[in-house]
């Protein structure tokens, strides 16, 4: 009786027009071109709108305020902008709009998260009043992630209250506008009466709630209480996908997981010898840390860094076979033949399950005489030393570079901060890769590349990531992308 | 009495500027926070540039000294995170600390104190080993699990109450009741300790001999006796109850200062670290200049010398 009468009172918090999405963290700004965090981006992104966007579905690029764009030579990007769009506050989204928009871009002092992407962007000028042209330092081929990254916010907004308040409360183009912000508890937008495109249909009320425990996040979600919930555990993914009122939307991450084999001059240890580098690839059964750590929720990486839909994937390399007699036999080979004793540096709490997968690689390798030292290392100072190198001779990370080759494979080349492998041919490679506008072409020389660095072996290929999102059933077509980002344009809400 | 409060205030400056320097050693010392804030590909010049912004090219100590200036005047600067001040920050989210805490103090005292003298009275009874056996659980069981088993519980499974977050009185139930449990705990067995003690004491048996009725006895006369030591408990145990917020506060979505400290030691955003501290260090040297003062109040033989 009790659960019956509380039960009916509270409960109804996610009702049938109300979209309630449960986040780990509260955004810092609603201003997408603020911070690069995936939850501050969804949030923001459902007010302010980018020139293009990337469809989760399919990974598709595609115009949003922009209606296309085209190169008229290697350096130069027209871009035409759609027609009779206004933000919400009535002033017209347009080539002065993008303009101003652009130059916060590249001022990095506004945009420090962003510095990598705008780079390539040299100016803009006004070629009519829905045509923009943008001039490159140099040929830069992806242009398309450059310009799906581009906010447009409205000048004279803008200007009235700088950027701190405007991430505050953002004015935009998109299909819902700000109501109201209790931080920390939550933010709550209303549908764009004069949204330009399709609105989402069915929501009358779209509520982000930050809720930083993964057990409470799920909890919600099997209660009612909320109707999307991200980041979750791979635990919480299992009981979502075997309620009926529940989906589990599984995705591919772009997030990388690979053991760092550093084989740096400045960095001495038996990884310096290739063929202890292909050893311990041998070495590790990543299937079984897939299936037994993750639950069959992992891709294993096919013996390259990138994924199987991108540019330049390699479909020719086979990867290493889990066969710890013939790493034996290859480190013996090398000059180990009773193996050697290594450091091993991991992060806890970084990653899902990265001190379980640790352990267990750390088991993998002690089988073919390969004893380490586990170094553990707390979040913040694993991610200092990553940067400043320190992540030797080996390490376990995960890295989630931008969606594109050169983003990637950049990691790997010699002048990268923290790459753990010099390697001329490697590197003429990519730098070939950054500047080849023909994608053809393009694909040749990372499929190249791929070859090379799978002989190398600068790395233990791992595998790729899978974030989990559990949805009611009363979403349709709910989808999200590698990089944690997710969108409204199509989704629908019913009874 | 004023210049006791006075003297006792002046008595708390040393604490808060060992408060200041050890706050302000611990975050700087744990690591760089634009490794965390900026995104590792980012280019050196922007984050020279971003480190220039926030003054961390600076040199440790001239960064100590700009600070302590700046903290005495309760500006600790802003936020690396959300780029706005830190106490702006801070104090957005008291109101649902204050809430929280103070009904879970509410909640600990109004169930502890009565349990305990429940305890002391039946002494050795089922009632006594049953208040005894609760309280040890309570003791024993860390906030964070005992939150999330409150989750499944009654949240979850008999649908009674939220997750978490914050509106109704209901979403209160469960953060204030976690919070409570290890105060409750405490209270209940000191509150017993402290009565079997006092039920011993000549006063006692004359104020029966007198012929008073056994409520008056406790409540009047073995009870504020008793009280003392509870008293101090209640005050030391607040500090602890400001340290549980901190859980609490992020098992159950609860947008409170707890959280947002929990947030920004991640995110090495020293400014909010800073100011978190400092103001729970205000709260709980407060609190026990309160207790003093309460002590004196129940006790006339306490001076303010």
């Amino acid at each position: 009786m009790l659960a019956t009468v509380l039960g009916a009172g509270l409960l109804g918090s996610a009702s049938a027009s109300t979209l309630v999405v449960a986040q780990n963290f509260d955004p810092q700004t609603l201003w997408p071109n603020g911070t690069t965090a995936s939850d501050n981006l969804n949030a923001g992104s459902a007010i302010v709108e980018a020139l293009f966007w990337v469809n989760p579905d399919g990974e598709v690029f595609s115009p949003l305020l922009a209606t296309g764009y085209e190169l008229e030579n290697d350096t130069t990007v027209l871009v035409r902008l759609r027609e009779g769009v206004r933000f919400s506050n009535g002033e017209p989204m347009n080539a002065d709009a993008v303009i101003h928009s652009f130059n916060v871009f590249v001022d990095t002092a506004q945009t420090p998260a962003y510095a990598r992407v705008s780079d390539p962007f040299q100016s803009i000028e006004r070629v009519d009043d829905l045509t923009v042209r943008i001039t490159l330092k140099y040929p830069y081929p992806p242009i398309e992630l450059a310009l799906s990254q581009l906010y447009i916010t409205p000048p004279g907004y803008w200007n009235e209250v700088g950027l701190q308040a405007y991430g505050l409360h953002p004015i935009g183009t998109g299909p819902f506008v700000f109501d109201s912000w209790s931080r920390d508890d939550q933010l709550v937008m209303l549908p764009n009466p004069d949204y330009w495109g399709e609105a989402p249909d069915g929501v009358t009320r779209l509520v982000w709630r930050p809720v930083p425990d993964d057990i409470a996040r799920s909890a919600g979600l099997t209660t009612g209480e909320y109707d999307i919930a991200t980041s979750l555990p791979v635990t919480a993914a299992l009981e979502i996908d075997a309620n009926p009122d529940l989906s589990l939307v599984a995705v591919p991450s772009y997030r990388i997981y690979q053991i760092i084999l550093s084989s740096l001059e400045a960095h001495p240890s038996p990884l310096h010898d290739v063929r202890v580098r292909q050893a311990l690839n041998h070495a590790i059964d990543k299937d079984a840390i897939i299936e037994n750590l993750l639950f069959g929720y992992g891709v294993p990486l096919r013996g390259q860094v990138l994924r199987e839909p991108q540019l330049g994937f390699n479909p020719d390399l086979e990867d290493y076979a889990y066969d710890p007699a013939l790493a034996r036999q290859m480190l013996a080979e090398a000059g180990y033949p009773n193996g050697f004793t290594i450091d091993f540096k991991f992060p806890s709490g970084r990653y899902a399950q990265d001190r379980e997968i640790s352990e267990a690689v750390a088991g993998m390798l002690a089988e073919v005489g390969v004893q380490v030292n586990m170094i553990v290392l707390e979040p913040g100072e694993f991610l200092r030393q990553l940067r400043a190198s320190e992540l030797w001779p080996m390490a376990y990370v995960g890295l989630a570079p931008q969606d594109d080759p050169d983003l990637q494979v950049s990691q790997y080349h010699s002048t990268w901060r923290y790459s753990y492998i010099h390697n001329a041919e490697l590197d003429r490679l990519i730098d070939a890769g950054r500047q080849e506008m023909n994608i053809e072409a393009r694909a040749a020389i990372y499929r190249d590349a791929m070859t090379l660095m799978h002989e190398q072996a600068p790395i233990i290929f791992l595998f790729g990531g899978v974030d989990f999102y559990g949805v009611s059933n009363r979403v349709s077509n709910y989808t999200a992308r590698g990089d944690g980002r997710f969108f409204f344009y199509g989704v629908s809400v019913t009874e | 009495m004023l210049r006791y409060v006075a003297r006792r205030l002046l008595m708390t400056l040393p604490v808060f500027v060992g408060i200041l320097l050890i706050s302000f050693l611990l975050t700087h010392l744990s690591g760089d926070p634009t490794d965390l804030l900026l995104t590792p590909d980012t280019p050196d010049a922007v984050r020279e540039e971003f480190r220039r912004q926030h003054g961390l090219d600076q040199p440790i100590w001239v960064q100590f000294y700009n600070f302590s200036i700046r903290a005495v005047q309760g500006d600790f600067g802003n936020s690396l995170r959300f780029n706005q001040p830190a106490v702006e920050l801070v104090f957005e989210r008291l109101g649902a600390t204050a809430e929280l805490a103070i009904a879970a103090m509410l909640l600990a005292i109004a169930v502890g104190i009565p349990a305990g003298v429940v305890a002391a009275y039946r002494r050795n009874t089922p009632v006594d080993l049953s208040v005894r056996a609760v309280t040890l659980f309570g003791l024993a069981v860390p906030s964070f699990y005992l939150g999330v088993i409150f989750i499944v519980v009654f949240a979850v499974w008999l649908r009674w109450l939220p997750t978490g977050g914050r509106g109704t009185w209901m979403h209160l139930v469960l953060p204030a009741t976690v919070l409570a449990v290890d105060q409750l705990a405490l209270i209940a067995r000191t509150t017993r300790s402290c009565m079997l003690d006092v039920l011993n004491q000549d006063y006692v048996r004359t104020a029966r001999s007198k012929g008073l009725g056994e409520g008056w006895v406790t409540w009047g006369h073995a009870l504020r006796n008793a009280f003392i030591p509870v008293v101090t408990v209640i005050g030391l145990q607040f500090g602890i109850l400001l340290g549980g917020v901190v859980v609490t506060e992020t098992v159950f979505s609860w947008p409170g200062v707890g959280r947002l400290a929990v947030q920004a030691i991640y995110a090495r955003d020293f400014p909010v670290v800073q100011a978190t501290v400092m103001l729970f260090a205000v709260i709980f040297v407060v609190v026990n200049l309160i207790v003093d003062i309460i002590y004196a109040l129940l006790d006339p033989r306490i001076g303010y010398k």
